[in-house]
């Protein structure tokens, strides 16, 4: 049913895209038309060849098909396969998003516990407070906050491993804290709840260790809705990863999307929007899954 | 001396670390002379024979040579590839004489066969050519006459010609490598005869450069005979904001399309230099729909342009750098006339012409009506170029002189046709640019793809039309334009704004920063890096 459901939200992510790309971007052909350099007839001509003249229910049902079949068709620009030009920036974003989560997830749950156990004081309200900049405070400025405090780090002639970390350590961490506050909210919302809970009273009155307590009676119950959300996150990283291309010109998916919608290569940004769709569905069935296995009291309901 | 500062113990294994690793991550002892440009989009398709950008040519420029050259400085053409060329009476043949000691990349031979090859690859529809099929006006035949002659056939006269084959993207390819590739994977192994070779293009990524050791056969627009770089590497910065950065924290040499402000600023650190590169074609500039009322009347349209101080504009929203423009080409074109320039502003002629075409403020509310109707104005500004902020000022100028004035902003080009075949529009912001003069057609000729300022008028179009025509005498298609520029600011037809200037800040070691005719592509084979 979860499966049907996300199969379901796929389907209509990948429509909305074709028909909105269709509908609101620009002509793929207008960059060219722009140039003055063809004339109509021979517009039209590249028009047919592209088969961009054909009617829209048309190319609709042709790419519905492809889909299934795996085949997301061919640039507009290069004629490469859309599914080679996608797998060539994959590892560039997968990478940065894996780290970025990482940070995000060890980030947030660092954040959230200090916030909840030390409540009150200066290091659980720093805590706190830092957790919720995190999520103020956009990528985009970040980025470049961090690009200018680390360029005598990152200028000519330094080694190659400082420019490897400039190539993903810095904007994984950069991605990464963005969600690490959002996480750290939710960790320490319900880590606070569970600590109050009587049952972590009782456990104090049999004498279980402090650490022991936090880490297995409190923590456990409050992480399923830290996990949907890291899944949730998992998502958004993938599109904060657009905003992480750019400012560090890095390779990946986000900016072939950028650049696919600019120029109107439908093909490409299609295929970028639903592989991103299977990946978001993907991921939510994940935390459905994974928030089952962590609350035996979701199970009963469910 | 001892440093009195501290250092976390953190920190210090952190360098402990790096500099262990540090030595196997480098790995040449000696690293070759790199230059590192910036380019300011990372284009989809950068195959100059098929794909359209400005921005290929600014590599690809050096890893192909010409038929021939056009000379920055003179506007005339030189020898390239080909070392003299004979054009018909008529005006329909070109005869190229071939150099003889060419090779390419790869080591084959340039001739005229491979000549004849690099058309036929460009006009092969199902390549899907997206500029260079259509920079070759009517051409109906290439002739091979011999190993190193060759000749264009053209069906109708096109002056443009040798305009088009001095542009990279006509630019010579080894045909073994065009055959070997095809269309989709020649873009990642190209292979011309220039002074740099193509070494490898990682989308989105770099696009890597290599000193090309054999070139023999530069033209006389190249100073050196080979290059003193030996390897430019070109990564991409499509975000505004980070180019900026990006030159400060000494991660690339050079980049173009720098904000005013940030290359004010650069310039004033005396680590970098700004070079101010001026771009032939149109300036921005906005047509006036002579369709629509109240811009259908020529004293409006006259009034409108005496009601706005342009050089107050261009400094206001462009800053230090751009000149004002003063009619339809911008002043580094080929055909711009110095002697028309545009009227000054005048605020009492302005009142005076909009008086005598009946619009006058009867009710006092500070907007002028006609037989009941205000004095309302729409302009259409597309989202590039500054073009908003320009409009938001046109505004509060036409306001000051009675004039109700909506401002709507196209964003991107689809978005502005169609408010164009909408129609509802007053003034509209469009330009394109070129060495060749030849690009007025598209907007001024009533037959244009974009005359969208509906004016017809025979005479014009007549004399675009001769002028596109006149190959073999340059001086009359210089008079042509002249007579096009009268005709366009005696019409009012549109209102120049400011000659596009592509600002281009290189830091102070680097030396020799020359571009070509068209404005965006450097001589990568002059620059040379001071240590």
């Amino acid at each position: 049913m979860r499966c049907l459901h996300g199969l379901l939200t796929a389907w209509a992510a990948v429509t909305v895209t074709f028909f909105g790309l269709r509908l609101g971007a620009g002509d793929p052909l207008a960059g060219l038309l722009a140039q003055g350099l063809a004339s109509p007839d021979q517009a039209e001509a590249l028009r047919h060849g592209l088969g961009l003249d054909r009617p829209l229910a048309d190319q609709y049902l042709s790419f519905l098909a492809g889909l299934f079949k795996g085949d997301l068709g061919h640039s507009l620009y290069t004629g490469l396969p859309v599914l080679r030009v996608i797998g060539d920036q994959l590892p560039s974003t997968a990478a940065l998003a894996t780290c970025g989560l990482a940070v995000a997830v060890v980030g947030g749950l660092m954040l959230g516990t200090l916030a909840a156990w030390r409540k009150g004081s200066l290091w659980g309200r720093s805590a706190a407070s830092a957790a919720a900049l995190a999520t103020a405070l956009p990528v985009s400025f970040t980025g470049i906050v961090a690009i200018l405090a680390f360029s005598n780090l990152l200028a000519a002639g330094a080694p190659a491993i400082l420019t490897a970390l400039r190539q993903l350590a810095l904007p994984a961490l950069v991605l990464g804290i963005a969600s690490a506050g959002a996480i750290g909210r939710v960790v320490e919302a319900g880590l606070s709840q569970s600590l109050a809970a009587p049952y972590i009273a009782a456990a104090r009155a049999r004498g279980i260790p402090a650490g022991s307590r936090l880490l297995w009676h409190a923590l456990r119950p409050a992480l399923p809705p830290a996990v949907s959300l890291i899944a949730l996150e998992a998502a958004y990283l993938l599109s904060g990863t657009v905003v992480t291309e750019t400012v560090f010109s890095r390779p990946g998916l986000g900016r072939l999307l950028v650049g696919a919608i600019l120029q109107g290569d439908y093909p490409v940004a299609q295929g970028v929007v639903a592989l991103a769709a299977l990946f978001y569905t993907f991921s939510h069935v994940l935390a459905d899954l994974l928030s089952l296995a962590l609350d035996p009291r979701l199970r009963r309901e469910g | 001396m001892r440093s009195d500062r501290t250092y976390h113990p953190l920190l210090l294994l952190l360098a402990a670390l790096l500099a262990a690793l540090a030595p196997a991550c480098t790995g040449a002892p000696e690293e070759p002379v790199t230059l590192r440009y910036g380019l300011t989009l990372a284009p989809t398709g950068i195959d100059p024979h098929l794909n359209a950008s400005a921005e290929l040519g600014i590599p690809l420029s050096s890893v192909y040579d010409t038929l021939v050259f056009q000379d920055p400085q003179t506007g005339d053409f030189v020898p390239g590839l080909a070392e003299r060329w004979t054009i018909s009476a008529d005006g329909l043949a070109y005869t190229f004489d071939l150099r003889r000691d060419v090779t390419f990349h790869d080591g084959t031979r340039f001739d005229a066969a491979a000549v004849r090859a690099n058309i036929e690859y460009v006009l092969n529809p199902d390549h899907h050519s997206q500029k260079a099929a259509f920079m070759l006006g009517s051409l109906e035949a290439v002739e091979v006459l011999d190993e190193y002659t060759v000749r264009l056939v053209l069906a109708e006269p096109y002056a443009p010609l040798l305009d088009s084959l001095s542009q990279v993207y006509l630019g010579m390819a080894s045909p073994e490598a065009l055959e070997t590739w095809g269309p989709t994977e020649y873009q990642f192994h190209q292979v011309g005869s220039g002074p740099y070779r193509f070494v490898e293009y990682i989308p989105n990524d770099h696009l890597t450069l290599e000193r090309n050791p054999e070139y023999a056969w530069g033209p006389s627009i190249y100073e050196a005979d080979q290059a003193a770089i030996e390897r430019v590497v070109f990564t991409f910065y499509e975000d505004l904001a980070t180019r900026a950065i990006a030159l400060q924290s000494g991660e690339i040499d050079v980049i173009g399309e720098i904000q005013p402000r940030d290359a004010e600023r650069l310039e004033q650190s005396g680590d970098f230099v700004t070079y101010p590169v001026r771009i032939p074609g149109q300036p921005s500039q906005f047509l006036f729909n002579t369709l629509q009322a109240p811009t259908d009347d020529l004293r409006v349209r006259q009034a409108l342009t005496r009601a706005v101080d342009r050089a107050a504009i261009v400094e206001t929203v462009f800053g230090i750098f751009s000149p004002v423009a003063e009619g339809p080409l911008s002043a580094v074109t080929i055909g711009f006339d110095p002697g028309s320039p545009y009227p000054a502003m005048d605020l009492q002629e302005a009142a005076a012409l909009l008086t005598a075409a009946g619009w006058i403020d009867g009710d006092g509310d500070g907007v002028r009506e006609r037989e009941g109707q205000p004095f309302s104005l729409h302009i259409v500004a597309p989202n590039w170029g500054s073009n908003p902020e320009v409009a938001q000022l046109l505004q509060a100028a036409w306001e000051e002189v009675g004039a109700s004035v909506t401002v709507e902003v196209a964003a991107g080009f689809g978005a502005l046709k169609e408010l164009q075949a909408a129609g509802e529009y007053n003034l509209i912001g469009v330009n394109f640019f070129g060495a060749d003069p030849d690009l007025l057609r598209t907007t001024l000729s009533s037959d244009g793809l974009y005359s969208w300022s509906g004016y017809r008028d025979a005479h014009l179009d007549e004399t675009l039309l001769e002028a596109s025509r006149a190959s073999l005498d340059p001086d009359r298609r210089v008079a042509l334009y002249a007579e096009a520029a009268r005709i366009t600011r005696d019409r009012a037809l549109l209102l120049p704004i400011r000659d596009y200037v592509n600002l281009v800040v290189a830091s102070s070691r680097l030396q020799g920063l020359r571009f070509s005719t068209q404005g965006w592509f450097p001589q990568l084979i002059d620059l040379r890096l001071a240590p």
